[in-house]
Protein backbone atom coordinates (compact mmCIF):
# COMPACT_ATOMS: atom_id res chain seq x y z
CA UNK A 1 0.00 0.00 0.00
CA UNK A 2 2.47 2.45 -1.16
CA UNK A 3 -0.32 5.48 -1.01
CA UNK A 4 -0.19 4.98 2.81
CA UNK A 5 3.27 5.05 3.58
CA UNK A 6 4.42 7.97 6.57
CA UNK A 7 7.02 9.76 4.93
CA UNK A 8 6.18 13.12 6.33
CA UNK A 9 4.96 14.78 9.34
CA UNK A 10 1.96 15.94 7.32
CA UNK A 11 1.23 12.01 6.45
CA UNK A 12 1.85 11.17 9.89
CA UNK A 13 -0.61 14.04 11.29
CA UNK A 14 -3.16 12.61 8.60
CA UNK A 15 -3.00 9.24 10.14
CA UNK A 16 -3.81 10.12 13.58
CA UNK A 17 -6.24 12.72 12.70
CA UNK A 18 -8.09 10.47 11.15
CA UNK A 19 -8.02 7.45 13.72
CA UNK A 20 -8.78 10.21 16.38
CA UNK A 21 -12.06 11.03 14.06
CA UNK A 22 -12.76 7.06 13.82
CA UNK A 23 -12.41 6.58 17.51
CA UNK A 24 -14.76 9.57 19.06
CA UNK A 25 -17.16 10.50 15.66
CA UNK A 26 -17.17 6.67 15.26
CA UNK A 27 -18.82 7.14 11.70
CA UNK A 28 -18.90 4.41 9.31
CA UNK A 29 -16.72 6.50 6.39
CA UNK A 30 -14.32 7.95 8.96
CA UNK A 31 -13.86 4.27 10.61
CA UNK A 32 -13.70 2.44 7.16
CA UNK A 33 -10.96 5.45 6.20
CA UNK A 34 -8.84 4.38 9.50
CA UNK A 35 -9.96 0.39 9.13
CA UNK A 36 -8.08 0.72 5.26
CA UNK A 37 -4.43 1.79 6.92
CA UNK A 38 -4.59 -1.52 9.49
CA UNK A 39 -3.37 -5.09 8.41
CA UNK A 40 -6.34 -7.35 8.50
CA UNK A 41 -4.75 -9.98 10.10
CA UNK A 42 -5.86 -13.09 13.08
CA UNK A 43 -9.01 -13.98 14.12
CA UNK A 44 -10.30 -9.51 14.20
CA UNK A 45 -11.29 -7.47 11.53
CA UNK A 46 -9.00 -4.15 11.05
CA UNK A 47 -12.85 -2.56 12.49
CA UNK A 48 -12.48 -4.59 15.47
CA UNK A 49 -9.31 -3.36 16.18
CA UNK A 50 -10.21 0.10 16.28
CA UNK A 51 -13.36 -1.05 18.67
CA UNK A 52 -10.60 -2.22 21.25
CA UNK A 53 -9.18 1.17 21.22
CA UNK A 54 -12.74 2.84 21.42
CA UNK A 55 -13.19 1.06 24.53
CA UNK A 56 -10.19 1.57 26.07
CA UNK A 57 -9.86 5.45 25.76
CA UNK A 58 -13.90 6.06 26.67
CA UNK A 59 -13.34 3.50 29.68
CA UNK A 60 -10.27 5.37 30.83
CA UNK A 61 -11.80 8.97 30.85
CA UNK A 62 -14.70 7.57 32.26
CA UNK A 63 -13.15 6.26 35.24
CA UNK A 64 -11.27 9.80 35.31
CA UNK A 65 -14.59 11.25 35.72
CA UNK A 66 -15.97 8.87 38.01
CA UNK A 67 -13.29 9.41 40.21
CA UNK A 68 -13.81 13.57 40.30
CA UNK A 69 -17.87 12.74 40.26
CA UNK A 70 -18.79 9.73 42.14
CA UNK A 71 -21.85 11.55 43.75
CA UNK A 72 -23.26 12.13 40.05
CA UNK A 73 -23.03 8.39 38.96
CA UNK A 74 -24.07 6.94 42.04
CA UNK A 75 -27.43 9.03 40.98
CA UNK A 76 -27.51 8.20 37.63
CA UNK A 77 -26.15 5.03 37.95
CA UNK A 78 -23.12 3.97 35.68
CA UNK A 79 -24.72 3.20 32.70
CA UNK A 80 -26.16 6.45 32.41
CA UNK A 81 -23.06 8.25 33.41
CA UNK A 82 -21.36 6.84 30.88
CA UNK A 83 -23.69 7.30 28.08
CA UNK A 84 -23.51 11.43 29.31
CA UNK A 85 -19.55 11.27 29.24
CA UNK A 86 -19.81 9.84 25.31
CA UNK A 87 -21.76 12.88 24.50
CA UNK A 88 -19.70 15.73 26.65
CA UNK A 89 -16.64 14.22 24.70
CA UNK A 90 -17.96 15.15 21.60
CA UNK A 91 -18.74 18.49 22.62
CA UNK A 92 -15.68 19.21 24.81
CA UNK A 93 -12.41 17.13 23.60
CA UNK A 94 -9.96 16.84 26.15
CA UNK A 95 -7.46 19.76 25.40
CA UNK A 96 -4.67 18.95 28.42
CA UNK A 97 -1.77 15.83 28.46
CA UNK A 98 -4.01 16.36 32.22
CA UNK A 99 -6.48 14.18 32.88
CA UNK A 100 -6.81 15.14 36.21
CA UNK A 101 -7.75 18.57 34.89
CA UNK A 102 -10.11 16.90 32.26
CA UNK A 103 -14.40 17.61 33.05
CA UNK A 104 -14.59 21.11 34.28
CA UNK A 105 -17.07 21.94 31.91
CA UNK A 106 -19.22 18.81 32.84
CA UNK A 107 -21.56 20.62 35.83
CA UNK A 108 -22.78 23.22 33.10
CA UNK A 109 -23.22 20.73 30.13
CA UNK A 110 -25.26 18.47 32.49
CA UNK A 111 -27.65 21.94 33.27
CA UNK A 112 -27.94 21.61 29.18
CA UNK A 113 -28.26 17.67 29.15
CA UNK A 114 -32.23 17.02 28.22
CA UNK A 115 -32.50 13.62 29.42
CA UNK A 116 -31.19 14.81 33.00
CA UNK A 117 -33.92 17.43 33.45
CA UNK A 118 -35.47 15.28 35.78
CA UNK A 119 -33.22 15.75 38.25
CA UNK A 120 -32.52 19.45 38.68
CA UNK A 121 -30.13 18.94 41.23
CA UNK A 122 -27.65 16.78 39.39
CA UNK A 123 -25.77 19.92 37.90
CA UNK A 124 -25.21 21.09 41.31
CA UNK A 125 -24.20 18.14 42.47
CA UNK A 126 -21.21 17.67 39.81
CA UNK A 127 -20.63 21.99 40.59
CA UNK A 128 -19.63 20.88 43.97
CA UNK A 129 -17.88 17.81 43.12
CA UNK A 130 -16.06 19.62 41.01
CA UNK A 131 -15.13 21.99 43.38
CA UNK A 132 -14.21 19.58 46.05
CA UNK A 133 -11.92 18.20 43.49
CA UNK A 134 -10.03 21.84 42.57
CA UNK A 135 -9.92 22.39 46.65
CA UNK A 136 -8.33 18.52 47.13
CA UNK A 137 -5.65 19.50 44.29
CA UNK A 138 -4.89 23.11 45.09
CA UNK A 139 -1.34 24.35 45.58
CA UNK A 140 -0.44 24.69 49.37
CA UNK A 141 0.18 27.56 50.90
CA UNK A 142 3.61 28.54 51.71
CA UNK A 143 4.46 31.12 54.27
CA UNK A 144 7.13 33.62 53.21
CA UNK A 145 6.25 33.17 49.39
CA UNK A 146 4.14 36.51 47.83
CA UNK A 147 4.57 38.36 51.66
CA UNK A 148 2.48 35.86 53.37
CA UNK A 149 3.13 35.50 56.91
CA UNK A 150 1.32 33.32 59.49
CA UNK A 151 -0.88 34.92 62.23
CA UNK A 152 1.35 33.84 65.33
CA UNK A 153 3.56 36.93 63.61
CA UNK A 154 0.44 39.22 64.32
CA UNK A 155 1.96 40.30 67.49
CA UNK A 156 4.99 41.63 65.40
CA UNK A 157 2.90 44.38 63.63
CA UNK A 158 3.15 47.86 64.81
CA UNK A 159 -0.40 50.19 64.30
CA UNK A 160 0.72 51.99 61.67
CA UNK A 161 1.36 48.95 59.80
CA UNK A 162 -2.53 47.57 60.87
CA UNK A 163 -3.63 49.96 57.84
CA UNK A 164 -1.90 48.14 55.44
CA UNK A 165 -2.81 44.57 56.71
CA UNK A 166 -4.24 42.14 54.80
CA UNK A 167 -6.42 39.11 55.92
CA UNK A 168 -5.55 35.65 54.00
CA UNK A 169 -7.37 32.51 53.39
CA UNK A 170 -6.55 29.20 52.43
CA UNK A 171 -5.96 29.40 48.67
CA UNK A 172 -8.28 25.99 48.48
CA UNK A 173 -11.51 27.73 49.02
CA UNK A 174 -14.22 27.65 46.83
CA UNK A 175 -17.66 29.20 47.39
CA UNK A 176 -20.83 27.92 45.84
CA UNK A 177 -24.29 29.07 46.20
CA UNK A 178 -26.72 26.26 45.36
CA UNK A 179 -30.58 26.17 45.06
CA UNK A 180 -31.13 22.57 46.44
CA UNK A 181 -29.90 21.08 49.38
CA UNK A 182 -26.60 19.79 47.37
CA UNK A 183 -24.46 18.95 50.43
CA UNK A 184 -26.79 16.80 52.31
CA UNK A 185 -27.44 15.11 48.66
CA UNK A 186 -23.94 14.37 48.27
CA UNK A 187 -22.97 13.55 52.16
CA UNK A 188 -25.32 10.82 52.34
CA UNK A 189 -23.93 9.44 49.06
CA UNK A 190 -20.52 9.21 50.69
CA UNK A 191 -19.55 5.77 51.42
CA UNK A 192 -19.19 6.16 54.86
CA UNK A 193 -22.63 7.95 55.53
CA UNK A 194 -23.93 4.66 53.37
CA UNK A 195 -22.32 2.31 56.24
CA UNK A 196 -23.42 4.36 59.33
CA UNK A 197 -26.66 5.31 58.44
CA UNK A 198 -27.70 2.46 55.53
CA UNK A 199 -31.46 3.24 54.61
CA UNK A 200 -31.76 6.52 56.31
CA UNK A 201 -30.24 8.69 53.70
CA UNK A 202 -33.05 10.71 52.63
CA UNK A 203 -33.32 14.96 51.16
CA UNK A 204 -36.43 17.06 51.73
CA UNK A 205 -35.68 19.00 48.09
CA UNK A 206 -37.81 21.53 49.53
CA UNK A 207 -35.90 22.42 52.35
CA UNK A 208 -34.29 25.17 50.10
CA UNK A 209 -30.75 26.21 48.87
CA UNK A 210 -27.49 26.43 50.40
CA UNK A 211 -24.51 28.35 50.77
CA UNK A 212 -21.37 26.19 50.53
CA UNK A 213 -17.54 26.69 51.42
CA UNK A 214 -15.35 23.96 49.95
CA UNK A 215 -11.96 24.19 50.61
CA UNK A 216 -8.69 21.82 52.45
CA UNK A 217 -7.15 22.07 56.12
CA UNK A 218 -3.64 22.81 56.55
CA UNK A 219 -4.04 19.13 57.40
CA UNK A 220 -5.14 17.94 53.70
CA UNK A 221 -8.64 17.11 55.43
CA UNK A 222 -11.51 18.42 53.04
CA UNK A 223 -14.43 20.51 54.07
CA UNK A 224 -18.01 21.28 53.20
CA UNK A 225 -19.04 23.41 55.55
CA UNK A 226 -22.80 25.42 55.21
CA UNK A 227 -22.35 29.24 55.79
CA UNK A 228 -24.99 31.36 57.31
CA UNK A 229 -25.39 34.88 54.97
CA UNK A 230 -23.03 36.88 56.78
CA UNK A 231 -20.05 34.65 56.07
CA UNK A 232 -21.02 33.69 52.37
CA UNK A 233 -20.83 37.50 52.26
CA UNK A 234 -17.40 37.69 54.35
CA UNK A 235 -15.47 35.13 52.99
CA UNK A 236 -17.12 36.51 49.00
CA UNK A 237 -15.97 39.49 49.52
CA UNK A 238 -12.14 38.26 50.15
CA UNK A 239 -12.65 36.52 47.06
CA UNK A 240 -13.47 39.48 45.41
CA UNK A 241 -10.07 40.78 46.54
CA UNK A 242 -11.58 43.43 48.89
CA UNK A 243 -9.44 45.10 51.50
CA UNK A 244 -10.24 44.01 54.94
CA UNK A 245 -10.98 47.58 55.54
CA UNK A 246 -13.88 47.76 53.11
CA UNK A 247 -15.26 44.02 55.21
CA UNK A 248 -15.38 45.66 58.05
CA UNK A 249 -17.98 48.70 56.46
CA UNK A 250 -19.89 45.95 54.97
CA UNK A 251 -23.76 45.51 56.59
CA UNK A 252 -23.11 42.55 58.40
CA UNK A 253 -26.14 41.30 61.19
CA UNK A 254 -23.35 39.91 63.37
CA UNK A 255 -20.26 41.86 64.47
CA UNK A 256 -17.34 41.34 61.89
CA UNK A 257 -15.10 40.61 64.73
CA UNK A 258 -16.99 37.40 65.45
CA UNK A 259 -16.85 36.21 61.80
CA UNK A 260 -13.57 36.70 61.66
CA UNK A 261 -12.71 34.99 64.50
CA UNK A 262 -14.40 32.11 63.64
CA UNK A 263 -12.80 31.84 60.40
CA UNK A 264 -9.47 32.32 62.27
CA UNK A 265 -10.72 29.36 64.55
CA UNK A 266 -11.34 26.63 61.82
CA UNK A 267 -8.24 27.61 60.02
CA UNK A 268 -10.10 29.10 56.62
CA UNK A 269 -8.64 32.28 57.51
CA UNK A 270 -4.32 31.47 57.45
CA UNK A 271 -2.29 34.28 57.71
CA UNK A 272 -2.05 37.80 56.28
CA UNK A 273 -0.04 40.33 54.61
CA UNK A 274 1.18 43.76 54.46
CA UNK A 275 -0.06 45.69 51.40
CA UNK B 1 10.50 19.94 51.06
CA UNK B 2 12.19 16.69 52.34
CA UNK B 3 15.68 16.44 52.51
CA UNK B 4 15.84 13.82 50.23
CA UNK B 5 19.96 13.79 50.40
CA UNK B 6 20.01 10.69 52.45
CA UNK B 7 18.71 8.18 49.69
CA UNK B 8 21.11 7.54 46.58
CA UNK B 9 18.86 7.43 43.45
CA UNK B 10 19.97 3.97 42.16
CA UNK B 11 17.50 1.44 42.62
CA UNK B 12 17.72 -2.43 42.24
CA UNK B 13 15.92 -5.12 43.12
CA UNK B 14 12.10 -5.86 42.48
CA UNK B 15 9.98 -2.54 42.82
CA UNK B 16 6.39 -1.73 43.01
CA UNK B 17 3.91 0.42 41.70
CA UNK B 18 2.80 2.63 44.19
CA UNK B 19 -1.17 2.70 44.28
CA UNK B 20 -3.41 4.94 46.65
CA UNK B 21 -5.01 1.66 48.24
CA UNK B 22 -1.54 0.70 49.83
CA UNK B 23 -0.37 4.13 51.16
CA UNK B 24 -1.51 3.84 54.88
CA UNK B 25 0.11 0.27 54.84
CA UNK B 26 2.96 1.39 53.95
CA UNK B 27 3.43 4.37 56.19
CA UNK B 28 2.12 2.15 58.91
CA UNK B 29 4.26 -1.11 58.49
CA UNK B 30 7.57 -0.01 56.29
CA UNK B 31 7.57 -2.68 54.33
CA UNK B 32 10.82 -3.75 52.96
CA UNK B 33 10.40 -2.60 49.57
CA UNK B 34 13.42 -1.52 47.23
CA UNK B 35 11.45 1.34 45.32
CA UNK B 36 8.33 2.58 44.31
CA UNK B 37 7.41 3.44 40.77
CA UNK B 38 4.74 6.50 40.86
CA UNK B 39 2.45 7.10 38.08
CA UNK B 40 3.24 10.69 37.46
CA UNK B 41 0.00 11.79 35.89
CA UNK B 42 -1.43 11.07 39.16
CA UNK B 43 0.78 13.67 40.88
CA UNK B 44 0.24 17.07 37.53
CA UNK B 45 -1.27 18.95 40.27
CA UNK B 46 -0.12 21.97 41.61
CA UNK B 47 -0.61 20.62 45.33
CA UNK B 48 -2.36 18.68 47.91
CA UNK B 49 -2.29 15.10 49.24
CA UNK B 50 -1.22 12.68 47.06
CA UNK B 51 2.12 15.08 46.02
CA UNK B 52 2.13 14.91 49.91
CA UNK B 53 2.30 11.82 50.38
CA UNK B 54 4.61 10.69 47.67
CA UNK B 55 7.32 12.97 49.09
CA UNK B 56 6.69 11.58 52.87
CA UNK B 57 6.89 7.83 50.66
CA UNK B 58 10.43 9.27 49.12
CA UNK B 59 11.61 10.05 52.83
CA UNK B 60 11.97 6.15 53.13
CA UNK B 61 12.41 4.68 49.38
CA UNK B 62 14.03 5.40 45.50
CA UNK B 63 11.16 6.06 43.09
CA UNK B 64 10.60 6.22 39.64
CA UNK B 65 8.23 8.23 37.46
CA UNK B 66 6.14 6.06 34.87
CA UNK B 67 3.91 8.64 32.81
CA UNK B 68 1.60 8.06 29.53
CA UNK B 69 1.76 11.95 28.32
CA UNK B 70 4.60 12.67 26.75
CA UNK B 71 2.98 11.75 23.36
CA UNK B 72 6.55 10.94 22.08
CA UNK B 73 4.66 9.68 18.76
CA UNK B 74 2.14 12.21 18.02
CA UNK B 75 2.11 15.02 15.47
CA UNK B 76 1.06 17.73 17.82
CA UNK B 77 3.99 19.74 19.28
CA UNK B 78 5.54 18.63 22.42
CA UNK B 79 3.74 19.77 25.62
CA UNK B 80 5.98 22.06 27.56
CA UNK B 81 2.99 22.69 29.59
CA UNK B 82 3.34 18.66 30.63
CA UNK B 83 6.33 18.71 30.78
CA UNK B 84 7.15 21.75 32.86
CA UNK B 85 4.75 19.93 35.65
CA UNK B 86 6.70 16.85 35.22
CA UNK B 87 9.79 18.49 35.70
CA UNK B 88 8.55 20.24 38.59
CA UNK B 89 7.14 16.56 39.84
CA UNK B 90 10.40 15.17 38.88
CA UNK B 91 12.51 18.15 41.06
CA UNK B 92 10.36 17.32 44.16
CA UNK B 93 10.83 13.60 44.28
CA UNK B 94 14.28 13.08 42.44
CA UNK B 95 13.07 9.95 40.84
CA UNK B 96 16.08 7.41 39.65
CA UNK B 97 14.00 7.40 36.15
CA UNK B 98 11.51 9.53 34.41
CA UNK B 99 9.79 6.78 31.88
CA UNK B 100 6.84 7.13 29.21
CA UNK B 101 5.74 5.06 25.98
CA UNK B 102 6.57 4.64 22.63
CA UNK B 103 3.21 5.63 21.36
CA UNK B 104 0.58 9.19 20.99
CA UNK B 105 -1.90 10.04 23.13
CA UNK B 106 -3.12 13.51 21.23
CA UNK B 107 -4.05 14.20 17.65
CA UNK B 108 -4.69 18.24 16.72
CA UNK B 109 -4.56 18.67 20.66
CA UNK B 110 -6.96 17.04 21.56
CA UNK B 111 -5.98 14.26 23.90
CA UNK B 112 -7.64 10.29 23.93
CA UNK B 113 -5.34 9.72 27.14
CA UNK B 114 -4.67 6.52 25.94
CA UNK B 115 -1.12 5.06 24.98
CA UNK B 116 -2.01 4.68 20.59
CA UNK B 117 0.01 2.78 17.84
CA UNK B 118 1.76 4.47 14.78
CA UNK B 119 3.68 3.46 12.08
CA UNK B 120 7.33 2.03 12.31
CA UNK B 121 9.03 3.47 9.15
CA UNK B 122 12.09 5.61 8.56
CA UNK B 123 10.55 8.61 9.02
CA UNK B 124 9.07 8.05 12.12
CA UNK B 125 12.11 6.48 13.97
CA UNK B 126 13.74 9.63 13.16
CA UNK B 127 10.84 12.03 14.22
CA UNK B 128 10.60 9.65 17.56
CA UNK B 129 14.03 9.90 18.21
CA UNK B 130 14.28 13.74 17.91
CA UNK B 131 11.29 14.53 20.25
CA UNK B 132 12.84 11.98 23.07
CA UNK B 133 15.86 13.79 22.29
CA UNK B 134 14.05 17.29 22.83
CA UNK B 135 12.43 15.90 26.01
CA UNK B 136 15.67 14.87 27.32
CA UNK B 137 17.14 18.80 26.64
CA UNK B 138 13.94 20.08 28.04
CA UNK B 139 14.10 17.87 31.85
CA UNK B 140 17.86 18.07 31.82
CA UNK B 141 17.75 14.19 32.33
CA UNK B 142 17.98 10.91 30.70
CA UNK B 143 14.11 9.19 29.92
CA UNK B 144 13.65 5.59 29.19
CA UNK B 145 11.11 4.47 26.52
CA UNK B 146 8.83 1.77 27.12
CA UNK B 147 7.46 -0.48 24.40
CA UNK B 148 3.88 -0.53 24.51
CA UNK B 149 1.53 -3.45 23.62
CA UNK B 150 -0.86 -3.11 20.55
CA UNK B 151 -3.64 -4.61 19.33
CA UNK B 152 -3.15 -3.38 15.61
CA UNK B 153 -0.58 -2.42 12.70
CA UNK B 154 -0.36 -0.27 9.71
CA UNK B 155 0.03 -0.91 6.04
CA UNK B 156 2.40 1.62 6.22
CA UNK B 157 5.16 0.14 8.67
CA UNK B 158 8.49 -0.57 7.40
CA UNK B 159 10.02 -2.41 10.12
CA UNK B 160 9.57 -4.53 13.27
CA UNK B 161 8.58 -2.39 16.72
CA UNK B 162 12.44 -4.59 17.73
CA UNK B 163 13.98 -2.72 14.66
CA UNK B 164 11.88 0.52 15.69
CA UNK B 165 13.41 0.56 19.60
CA UNK B 166 17.34 -0.01 17.83
CA UNK B 167 16.70 2.91 15.68
CA UNK B 168 15.74 5.17 18.34
CA UNK B 169 18.13 4.11 20.92
CA UNK B 170 21.06 4.99 18.28
CA UNK B 171 19.56 7.76 16.95
CA UNK B 172 18.46 9.60 20.38
CA UNK B 173 21.02 7.83 23.04
CA UNK B 174 17.85 7.19 25.09
CA UNK B 175 17.53 4.14 27.10
CA UNK B 176 14.78 1.57 27.05
CA UNK B 177 12.32 0.61 29.72
CA UNK B 178 11.21 -2.78 28.51
CA UNK B 179 8.11 -4.28 29.35
CA UNK B 180 7.67 -8.11 29.41
CA UNK B 181 3.88 -8.17 29.46
CA UNK B 182 3.93 -5.69 26.39
CA UNK B 183 6.08 -7.89 24.11
CA UNK B 184 4.36 -11.16 25.10
CA UNK B 185 0.86 -9.28 24.19
CA UNK B 186 2.10 -7.83 21.07
CA UNK B 187 3.57 -11.00 20.02
CA UNK B 188 0.44 -13.34 20.58
CA UNK B 189 -2.01 -10.19 18.90
CA UNK B 190 0.24 -9.75 15.86
CA UNK B 191 1.97 -13.49 15.62
CA UNK B 192 5.87 -12.74 16.12
CA UNK B 193 8.00 -14.51 18.26
CA UNK B 194 8.45 -12.62 21.60
CA UNK B 195 11.86 -14.42 22.31
CA UNK B 196 13.48 -13.02 18.98
CA UNK B 197 12.53 -9.72 19.85
CA UNK B 198 14.31 -9.90 23.44
CA UNK B 199 17.02 -10.69 21.18
CA UNK B 200 17.07 -7.76 19.14
CA UNK B 201 17.08 -5.17 21.72
CA UNK B 202 20.41 -3.81 22.75
CA UNK B 203 21.38 -5.15 26.08
CA UNK B 204 22.99 -2.00 27.52
CA UNK B 205 20.24 -0.12 27.16
CA UNK B 206 17.96 -1.74 28.90
CA UNK B 207 17.10 0.00 32.66
CA UNK B 208 14.30 -0.93 33.89
CA UNK B 209 11.48 -3.95 33.16
CA UNK B 210 7.95 -3.77 33.72
CA UNK B 211 6.37 -7.21 34.62
CA UNK B 212 2.41 -7.03 34.50
CA UNK B 213 -0.81 -9.48 34.16
CA UNK B 214 -2.49 -9.48 30.69
CA UNK B 215 -6.57 -10.22 30.24
CA UNK B 216 -7.64 -13.15 27.46
CA UNK B 217 -10.57 -11.52 25.41
CA UNK B 218 -11.80 -12.90 22.21
CA UNK B 219 -9.34 -13.12 19.75
CA UNK B 220 -6.59 -10.66 21.34
CA UNK B 221 -4.85 -10.54 24.34
CA UNK B 222 -5.55 -6.85 26.44
CA UNK B 223 -3.06 -5.46 28.56
CA UNK B 224 -5.37 -4.60 31.77
CA UNK B 225 -2.55 -4.92 34.44
CA UNK B 226 -5.32 -6.11 36.76
CA UNK B 227 -3.48 -9.79 37.18
CA UNK B 228 -0.98 -11.75 38.13
CA UNK B 229 1.86 -12.19 35.89
CA UNK B 230 1.24 -14.62 33.37
CA UNK B 231 3.46 -18.46 33.28
CA UNK B 232 4.55 -17.35 30.12
CA UNK B 233 5.32 -13.86 30.37
CA UNK B 234 7.72 -15.55 33.41
CA UNK B 235 9.20 -18.03 31.49
CA UNK B 236 10.05 -14.50 28.93
CA UNK B 237 11.34 -12.35 31.82
CA UNK B 238 13.64 -15.76 32.92
CA UNK B 239 14.84 -15.24 29.25
CA UNK B 240 15.20 -11.53 29.38
CA UNK B 241 16.68 -11.56 33.12
CA UNK B 242 19.90 -14.07 30.94
CA UNK B 243 19.96 -11.71 28.74
CA UNK B 244 20.10 -8.23 30.33
CA UNK B 245 21.13 -9.56 33.57
CA UNK B 246 19.51 -8.01 36.54
CA UNK B 247 18.24 -5.14 35.69
CA UNK B 248 15.65 -3.43 38.30
CA UNK B 249 11.67 -4.95 37.59
CA UNK B 250 8.51 -3.43 38.59
CA UNK B 251 4.96 -5.21 39.58
CA UNK B 252 2.16 -2.90 37.72
CA UNK B 253 -1.10 -3.44 39.09
CA UNK B 254 -3.19 -0.58 37.96
CA UNK B 255 -6.88 -2.29 37.60
CA UNK B 256 -8.38 -4.30 40.32
CA UNK B 257 -5.96 -3.16 42.89
CA UNK B 258 -5.36 -6.49 45.07
CA UNK B 259 -4.07 -5.87 48.11
CA UNK B 260 -0.62 -5.38 48.93
CA UNK B 261 0.38 -8.86 50.50
CA UNK B 262 -0.20 -10.20 46.53
CA UNK B 263 1.97 -7.27 45.40
CA UNK B 264 4.38 -8.44 46.98
CA UNK B 265 4.22 -11.97 46.64
CA UNK B 266 4.42 -11.78 42.94
CA UNK B 267 7.73 -9.37 43.76
CA UNK B 268 8.86 -12.42 45.68
CA UNK B 269 8.80 -14.63 42.58
CA UNK B 270 10.47 -12.05 40.01
CA UNK B 271 13.22 -11.87 43.04
CA UNK B 272 13.62 -15.56 42.90
CA UNK B 273 14.05 -15.41 39.44
CA UNK B 274 16.58 -12.46 39.46
CA UNK B 275 18.74 -14.49 42.15
CA UNK B 276 18.95 -17.27 39.30
CA UNK B 277 21.05 -15.53 37.09
CA UNK B 278 24.78 -15.23 37.72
Amino acid sequence: MDDQKIETLDALKCLQDEFYHAIFDAKTATIAQTASTIIAAGELSPTERINIYRGSILGGITSALTNIYPVCVKLVGEEYFTHMVSAYLKKYPSSSADLGRYGEHLPAYIAEFKPAQDLPYLSDVAQLELLWHKAFNAAEDVFSKDGLRSLVELQDISEQEHARMEFCLASSVHLFNSSYPVHRIWRVNQDEFQERYSGEGSVDLSEGGAKLLIWRGADFSMRVDVLSDDEYQFVAAFLEGKSFEDIVDMPFNQPVSDILQRCIQTGLVIGFKLV
Amino acid sequence: MSDLSFKTQSIQGVGLGLRSAHYQEIFDTKPDVPWFELLSDNYMAEGGLPIHRAEKIRQNYPLTLHGVGMSLASADPLDLDYLSRLKTIAKRLQPAYVSDHLAWVSASGQYTHDLLPFPYTQFTVQYVADRISQVQDFLGREILVENPSSYLEFHATEMTEWEFIQGICQKSGCNILLDINNIYVSAVNHGFDPYEYLQAIPADRVKEIHLAGYEKMQGYLFDTHGYRVHPPVWDLYQAALKRFGRVPTLIEWDTDIPDFETLRSEARKAEAKMKEVA
